[in-house]
């Protein structure tokens, strides 16, 4: 090479360097699981409702506070306890160029509700998240009205979990297309999905700008986002620190100090919404007694195990319901004591202590044990049983039917904040998640009449009534509610973690 | 083999896939776990709902009916509808399938092109270092869990290095009409040869996770084997002749010494398909064995039922390949 033609070269190269290179923006999250179905009807995780909402947009969604606002609706009505009106926005287009009408949040919310339309006499199961809908009609060319059978106060909070979808789009894809096939009216649009490894979408240049409420209004920020999909955590966490990816989900509290440590990252927490617990089997003849489930109360030390093993990003609770919930209040407290609970157990007629076994899955085994040996202190002399969620709750989740079994270290998930999907659940006679074998008729009814109560002081002061009635009988030791943890890149901006455990990225920006 | 041989071993198959099936499906029919509850999950719902959900699954019927159904169906090619992904399990399987036989082939070559050489080298320098060494790396290649090793490569190569991507199949850059499936090939056919190197980057962590333990367990058949060989009188007698060593290790040793090495590694592929699930999972890499692990999980049924099928198959099929390899090999030895 000759010296001219090194320095044409070098030019070249800084001429290169110099010019501004319009290179995409990509935000890649890394993220826990694939979407089974890009239908936003025809699921029932909330791992896929994550990935379909940037994609579809709902009638209305959460703010970064949980508060639900108006998102493809102008304006929420409640006419009477049974009838909400919704006043759909005008111009609205679906990511084909189409104008979204009233008819296709009815169809929508038709395909839902309605038996058997989703097609070959299936029924979406998603049913269940929208309550006793009776019917959805459009009452003048811009209101939907949902009509209940019976009142059923948390249908705003449910709500945000439903998407909007085509009319015209679904009739001719059918629902076996919208399997794959997406026409949303989302801040994005579906690019590519890779199965089992990514699903690739871009910004949708023609976007209304979603709720008004949250800000900033207008098209997304980035140009592409890409859900990468990576179930194994310590390889999340290794994308993250390699700079493959700017958020990833579910991110282990031991790894949360390598993480902050890092110079390119960093960690967001949110509380969540999941409240953990152990029933105590109380048709069994040791928990059968009061005074052994309180003792079992006093024994655990909650703050320590918080501390140690989750890092501290757990909230303590003294009941069922998260401190952000619906109806949440102050209760009294089991206080750390493990001489009151001994001295509780010998009242019970066990002197000497008891022997019992604590079920768990083996993802919380760590936790369990830590309880354990708290117990085992105390004259609860426990023994952790690993065993598979399918099978424990099987187990433990009998509905009315003979338990067996003495403890189970478990926990209730509560997407809407709202006590009637976890209170309810967990505590009322029979019912699906209570795993304790709880009955009690006085506080069955309070619960049934709180579900259906419209006022929402009122309906406050009866959960109150039932948190107070729980806590005397104690029929499970309430834990804590974990925090969601995040790793994100230093490079990403706009973004929060949600209680609600969306990733809703229409708002993210990176540099 | 005759025509007759090879037409009984097809028929051979009949028995064991009913018979892979019912205990497919016995085992995840008798597993605690009720499909419903799981999908449901935490959730306040009507009994109506739940019965309609359940009628939807097709799990309101008796057991024996829907093990009818199910082989009948699976005659005709139907496998049912996967409860979460709510297409035809079939489609799903096929989705990920080529990421899974790509990654074995891979990682098949890997192992063989390591073991072999390795092998032949600790047999021909018995007792030195290299043989010494090789021992002692085959034994912890076996015994190294494949999670952990994985890892411990993701960590060095792509977070310290910063050499070879984390996980994934390949990057986001480039869009790969499939042909094949297989991206190692297809790039190839497109012409592409960056999206080449992508997908070779991000294959090469995986398949050497997921070809360890074979590595291992091939090179130490292919020593064993070849020092046997070695003893034997008609290489000494090839040596008296006066062959160059070379010719005598290769043109008469390692020919024969292959033998169980071949038809170890043809069976071994099989477990190669098995192992999948857990470097699958390390390195997020879109196959089937992940899959099949969350739909267990779920006890997602017709997924996990067809994939068992499939596996079952795959195995018997790669026993049959080593038999006639075996015979092609050596033919002294008659089906």
């Amino acid at each position: 090479m000759t010296r001219l033609h090194r320095i044409a070269l070098a030019s070249t190269v800084a001429l290169c360097a110099a010019m501004p290179v319009a290179e995409a923006k990509d935000l890649t999250v890394g993220f826990t699981l694939d979407a089974d179905t890009l239908d936003p009807a025809n699921h029932r995780k909330r791992e896929t409702e994550t990935i379909i909402r940037n994609l579809y947009d709902g009638i209305v969604t959460r703010d970064a506070n949980m508060q639900v606002v108006p998102e493809i609706a102008e304006s929420m009505t409640q006419v009477s306890p049974t009838e909400y009106d919704f006043k759909i926005r005008e111009g609205i287009k679906f990511h084909d160029g189409t104008e979204m009408t009233a008819e296709d949040v009815k169809f929508s919310l038709d395909r839902i509700t309605v038996d058997g339309a989703m097609g070959d006499g299936q029924t979406s199961p998603r049913q269940g998240l929208m309550g006793p809908v009776d019917k959805v009609e459009v009452i003048d060319g811009t209101t939907v009205r949902i009509t209940l059978k019976e009142p059923w106060p948390i249908l705003p909070a449910m709500l945000p979990n439903q998407q909007i979808v085509s009319k015209a789009f679904v009739e001719r894809v059918g629902t076996a297309g919208l399997a794959t096939e997406v026409n949303g009216t989302g801040p994005f649009k579906l690019v590519e999905w890779r199965k089992g490894d990514a699903i690739i979408m871009e910004r949708f240049d023609d976007y209304y700008g979603g709720a008004t409420d949250i800000a900033p209004v207008g098209p997304a920020c980035v140009d592409r986002v890409i859900f990468k999909v990576i179930p194994e955590s310590a390889s999340r966490v290794a994308a993250l620190l390699a700079g493959d990816v700017d958020i990833i989900n579910d991110l282990p509290a031991f790894s949360v100090a390598q993480v902050k440590n890092a110079p390119d990252t960093d960690v967001l927490t949110v509380n969540g919404t999941r409240s953990f617990f152990i029933a105590m089997n109380m048709e069994g003849e040791i928990f059968d007694d009061p005074k052994v489930r309180q003792a079992a109360a006093h024994a655990i030390d909650k703050q320590l195990i918080i501390d140690k093993i989750l890092a501290g990003n757990a909230a303590s609770i003294d009941g069922i319901l998260s401190p952000d919930a619906f109806g949440a209040s102050e209760l009294p407290a089991y206080e750390y004591d493990p001489e009151k609970a001994a001295a509780l157990l010998a009242e019970a007629g066990f002197p000497d202590g008891i022997d019992v076994t604590m079920d768990v899955e083996g993802a919380f085994k760590d936790t369990a044990e830590a309880v354990a040996s708290l117990l085992t202190k105390a004259g609860i002399r426990t023994r952790v049983a690993v065993g598979e969620s399918a099978q424990l709750t099987e187990k433990w989740r009998t509905e009315g039917e003979p338990k067996s079994g003495d403890m189970y270290f478990t926990s209730w998930g509560n997407g809407s904040l709202d006590p009637f999907d976890i209170f309810t659940p967990t505590h009322r006679s029979h019912d699906r998640g209570n795993s304790a074998g709880y009955a009690n008729p006085e506080l069955d009814k309070i619960l049934d009449a709180a579900a259906v109560e419209m006022d929402a002081e009122a309906r406050a002061a009866m959960y109150r009534e039932a948190e107070l009635i729980v806590n005397a009988d104690a029929p499970y030791v309430y834990l804590w509610v974990p925090q969601d943890i995040y790793g994100v890149s230093k490079r990403l901006s706009g973004w929060t973690p949600s209680a609600d455990s969306r990733i809703n990225l229409h708002d993210a920006c990176v540099e | 083999m005759s025509l007759g041989k090879l037409l009984e071993r097809i028929l051979q198959l009949l028995p064991v896939l009913l018979g892979v099936s019912l205990i497919v499906f016995a085992m995840m029919a008798l597993t605690p776990g009720d499909p419903v509850q799981i999908m449901i999950g935490d959730q306040s719902v009507t009994p109506e709902q739940e019965a309609a959900l359940r009628r939807d699954l097709g799990l309101d019927r008796p057991i024996h009916e829907r093990f009818f159904l199910f082989v009948t169906d699976a005659v005709r090619g139907d496998f049912g509808e996967s409860f979460y992904h709510r297409r035809p399990v079939a489609d799903v399987i096929a989705e990920r399938l080529p990421a899974t036989i790509e990654l074995s082939l891979v990682a098949l070559i890997v192992a063989l092109a390591t073991a072999i050489p390795l092998g032949v080298l600790a047999a021909i320098r018995k007792n030195s270092v290299l043989d010494r060494l090789a021992t002692v790396g085959s034994l912890l290649g076996v015994s190294l869990p494949g999670f952990w090793f994985g890892i411990l490569l993701m960590m060095l190569f792509a977070v310290h290095l910063q050499i070879l991507p984390v996980s994934g199949r390949i990057g986001y850059s480039s869009e790969i009409v499939p042909i094949t499936g297989f991206l190692l090939v297809d790039t190839l056919l497109r012409g592409n040869l960056s999206a080449f190197w992508d997908a070779l980057s991000h294959i090469i962590l995986p398949a050497i996770t997921l070809g360890l333990p074979m590595t291992a367990i091939l090179m130490r058949v292919t020593r064993t084997s070849m020092l046997e060989v070695l003893r034997q009188d008609y290489v000494t007698f090839a040596e008296a002749k006066g062959l160059s060593r070379r010719r005598v290790l290769f043109r008469h040793a390692l020919k024969n010494a292959l033998i169980p090495t071949v038809s170890v590694a043809a069976i071994e592929t099989g477990s190669l398909l098995g192992g999948n699930m857990i470097v699958e999972t390390v390195f997020g890499w879109p196959g089937l064995g992940r899959l099949v692990v969350e739909s267990i999980f779920l006890r997602n049924y017709p997924l996990v039922q067809a994939a068992v099928l499939f596996y079952a198959v795959t195995y018997v099929l790669l026993n049959f390949a080593a038999d006639l390899l075996y015979t092609a090999l050596n033919p002294r030895v008659k089906l």
